[in-house]
């Protein structure tokens, strides 16, 4: 199996060993340098499995021949091939799919991708596949399919010569897999930050984007660290969409079967562009597709190069991103809740209580102009993470605050009434479903979000007095519809509008 | 032709280029109101809370078009239908800081005037600044400095305004703030502290008429008390959830009404009560 993007397709491994000729092993069909290398990695595999290695001209031929093949995954198929021609084993009746890499005595490693095999494998009709025992797990997700998990050449071997059979893996129950996050930090232990706190609550209610403001040592990070605790478990099917980009960027553990946990993912701001959003010369999914369905958050958010935030915009408002390249378009899933953080001037520390902020005007100006424009458009929820002063703190004695479990528990109901809500909403092709208000479009806004008088006139004397936009206007009203969700109120009333305005746009 | 004031002064220009509607009039009640150009948000509050009520009394906002305390008074003015006179650090054609593009535009649009000792075409050096700032103080009656750090360009401005016996008047801050350093030393060094435009007319010997009241608007329990704590001093939304217990959703809804109403605003993370109801 050749992997385009997270798309597979079917590559079949052809061996020849002929009687004359000199002895030698050749691959054709464009492989790169890991398909080259097999060969020595298959011949050695072979020999110390006690294999007799046929002394003969072996030719390889892996079809379709015009696509390029790269990665380790071809070394057991053409092991497989090499046996049955020696004579060590049958031929397999049936169309099987063998995949793995296969180290020098002869063992099967953790191979990437795996989980893609099986999803091909039930696509095509294939009913067994042949897999490392390690990345095994990864292929039992998929219904429907029997997979064989091998550790050895050997144990290959007398698979098929009905000396000892390998047990096929049982389907793992999707519904169990699925874990709650572990997480470093308790809703509870973050002090003070009370708004902050309930901000990222609506968030994970309605799937929103937030924006950050604070001084360094504020707690920004904190409570992003915090908020894997408070988002709802996976479902399956979001599961199955997270493992399909982990098996392909082999990000998957040895062993490791469905993603369980909701992504948290926090690339660095020097991190490439190409890595950030995803490409190269043969494309693969970046950080914003391994948050898919997760969290990415992005610390120093001002830091980022202009360039690399605007492609954010995309997969913003679309939930995938397209990688084109010279050989076509690709496109990878990027629905993710994207939590930024900025300091508010470049030295930090404006508005701080204690430390003088040594920036001058128009360098502040800079700064925040550098943040301002499309991208923050796009985001629904504004908060500032002022500085804690400790000793205030103590002084206050802060208000009793709720753990992770009890807002995520607030966060689950508002989810399902999100989804009965969307339950019936047609999903053009190609297009994902939507699970959240935070992915509502205007049309959306328009069926679902009914205020009451009082919120509307509330919400047009906003307008008036800030002069807000018309996307800001909306996106008012999507946070407010969240705000209601949490309250269970169907109408989304003044205090809930209120309440939102207090995470608009700030300046 | 040339300013009266003006021509009182020792080193006194010998000629002036200008744009706009030159009118005598313009420079029979004046006042600088010059300051720091780092101008912090209590800054801001003490334009607004002065510079209106001098306006209103019929006195020309003189300043010298930096940014930071000038630019806050110079448009302060403008928007209390006042017109203001810009003496720039360079030519006139050479607009600094060029941030100010709008603002020169609107001062003549207003009938204010902008001016310069210097040829059209110089640029602004470091020290043209402070020598523009004779002229500021010469046009005006009193010269009024709102922040000034230690060794900020505005106490040469209040020293010229001593030099040239006018009342130098300044707007005290909190001893902690570095940008008030410089107006609290002043204050020592017999500058008049002035903590409202009545002060500042009464100095410059107008006759008092009484303000009339705001109508107190109907608040709900926690919004008077949310108004209270911020009367007191500034605060961020959490520290008012910590100090008066109440839910955070209850005291963002109140903070949001509030803010509508005008009674308060945002300044940096915090909120303050909107000046124009303090007096």
């Amino acid at each position: 199996m050749a992997s385009n993007g997270l798309s597979a397709i079917e590559i079949e491994v052809e061996v020849n060993v002929a009687n004359r000729g000199f002895p030698g092993f050749n691959i054709v069909g464009l492989p790169t340098k890991a398909v080259e290398e097999a060969k020595e990695r298959v011949r050695t595999a072979l020999v110390n499995a006690g294999v007799d290695f046929p002394q003969k001209k072996i030719t390889v031929n892996l079809a379709p021949a015009d696509i390029p093949k790269e990665g380790s995954a071809y070394d057991l198929p053409m092991a497989v091939g090499i046996l049955v021609a020696a004579g060590e084993m049958p031929l397999p009746d049936k169309k099987k799919y063998f995949y793995g890499e296969v180290g020098l005595d002869g063992r099967l490693r953790h191979t990437r991708g795996v989980f893609l095999l099986a999803s091909l494998a039930k696509e095509k009709g294939v009913a067994k596949v042949f897999v490392p025992k390690l990345s095994a797990n990864e292929a039992s997700v998929v219904d429907g399919i029997k997979v064989y998990p091998v550790s050895s050449l050997i144990e290959l071997v007398r698979h098929f010569n009905d000396d000892k059979k390998i047990k096929p893996l049982k389907n793992l129950d999707r519904g169990e897999l699925i874990e709650e996050a572990e997480v470093e930090f308790d809703f509870s232990e973050v002090a003070g930050q009370e708004q902050a706190k309930r901000a990222l609550e609506i968030a994970a209610a309605g799937g929103h984007n937030v924006f950050m403001v604070g001084p360094p040592g504020s707690g920004k990070t904190m409570l992003s660290r915090a908020l894997p605790g408070i988002l709802p478990e996976l479902t399956e099917g979001e599961a199955l969409e997270v493992t399909k980009i982990y098996s392909v960027t082999g990000n998957i553990e040895p062993g490791g079967g469905l993603v369980r946990r909701r992504p948290f993912r926090s690339p660095h701001h020097t991190s490439s562009r190409i890595g950030l959003i995803g490409g190269g010369s043969k494309p693969m999914p970046g950080e914003i597709s391994l948050a898919h369905r997760g969290v990415l958050f992005l610390d120093e958010f001002a830091e980022y190069p202009r360039s690399t935030l605007e492609a954010l915009r995309q997969p913003l408002e679309d939930g995938v991103i397209s990688v084109t390249r010279a050989a076509g378009t690709l496109q990878f899933p990027a629905k993710f809740m994207l939590i930024a953080a900025a300091n508010p001037c470049p030295c930090g520390f404006l508005n701080h209580p204690k430390k003088a902020c040594s920036c001058l005007p128009g360098q502040i100006l800079r700064y925040q102009k550098r943040l301002s424009g499309p991208i923050l458009d796009r985001i629904d929820i504004h908060i500032n993470v002022p500085f804690v002063e400790v000793e205030k703190l103590r002084l206050e004695t802060p208000a009793k605050s709720d753990t992770s479990v009890m807002v995520r528990q607030r966060v689950r109901s508002a989810r399902q009434i999100q989804q009965k809500r969307f339950a019936g909403e047609v999903v053009p092709a190609g297009r994902q479903g939507i699970f959240a208000n935070g992915e509502m479009k205007n049309k959306q806004i328009k069926k679902y979000c009914q205020l009451s008088t009082d919120a509307e006139r509330l919400l047009q004397q906003a307008a008036d007095k800030w002069q807000l936009s018309a996307r800001s206007y909306f996106r008012l009203i999507k946070v407010g519809r969240t705000i209601a969700d949490l309250a269970a109120a169907t109408v989304i009333d003044y205090n809930h509008i209120a309440e939102a305005l207090q995470y608009k746009v700030k300046g | 032709m040339f300013p009266k004031r003006l021509r009182k002064i020792s080193q006194a220009p010998e000629k002036l280029y200008y744009r706009g509607v030159w009118d005598k009039n313009i420079f029979q009640k004046a006042i600088a109101v010059v300051g720091s150009r780092s101008m912090t948000k209590y800054g801001e509050m003490a334009v607004q809370k002065l510079v209106p009520g001098l306006v209103r009394a019929g006195y020309t906002i003189v300043s010298g078009f930096m940014y930071g305390v000038d630019t806050a008074a110079h448009k302060a003015c403008l928007a209390e239908g006042g017109k203001t006179v810009a003496v720039l650090g360079g030519g006139l054609n050479r607009l600094t800081p060029v941030s100010n593009d709008k603002l020169y535009s609107e001062v003549l649009d207003k009938g204010g005037i902008i001016m310069s000792e210097y040829e059209p075409d110089e640029v602004a050096q470091l020290w043209t600044f402070p020598h523009r700032n004779k002229i500021v103080a010469g046009l005006s009656q009193a010269v009024l400095v709102i922040e000034a750090g230690e060794g900020s360009g505005s106490l040469i401005t209040a020293k010229l305004g001593f030099d040239q016996k006018k009342p130098v008047l300044a707007v005290p801050g909190p001893i902690t703030a570095s940008l008030s350093a410089g107006t609290n030393w002043l204050i020592r060094n017999g500058a008049v502290a002035v903590t409202s435009a009545n002060d500042i007319l009464e100095e410059l010997g107008e006759e008092m008429k009484a303000s009339p009241k705001q109508l107190p608007l109907s608040l709900t329990e926690i919004q008077r008390q949310i108004m209270d704590e911020l009367d007191k001093e500034s605060l961020s939304a959490d520290e008012l959830v910590r100090i008066l217990k109440y839910d955070v959703v209850v005291v963002g809804q109140a903070l949001s009404d509030l803010a509508l109403k005008g009674l308060i605003e945002e300044a940096g993370d915090k909120y303050i009560l909107n000046i124009k109801d303090v007096d």
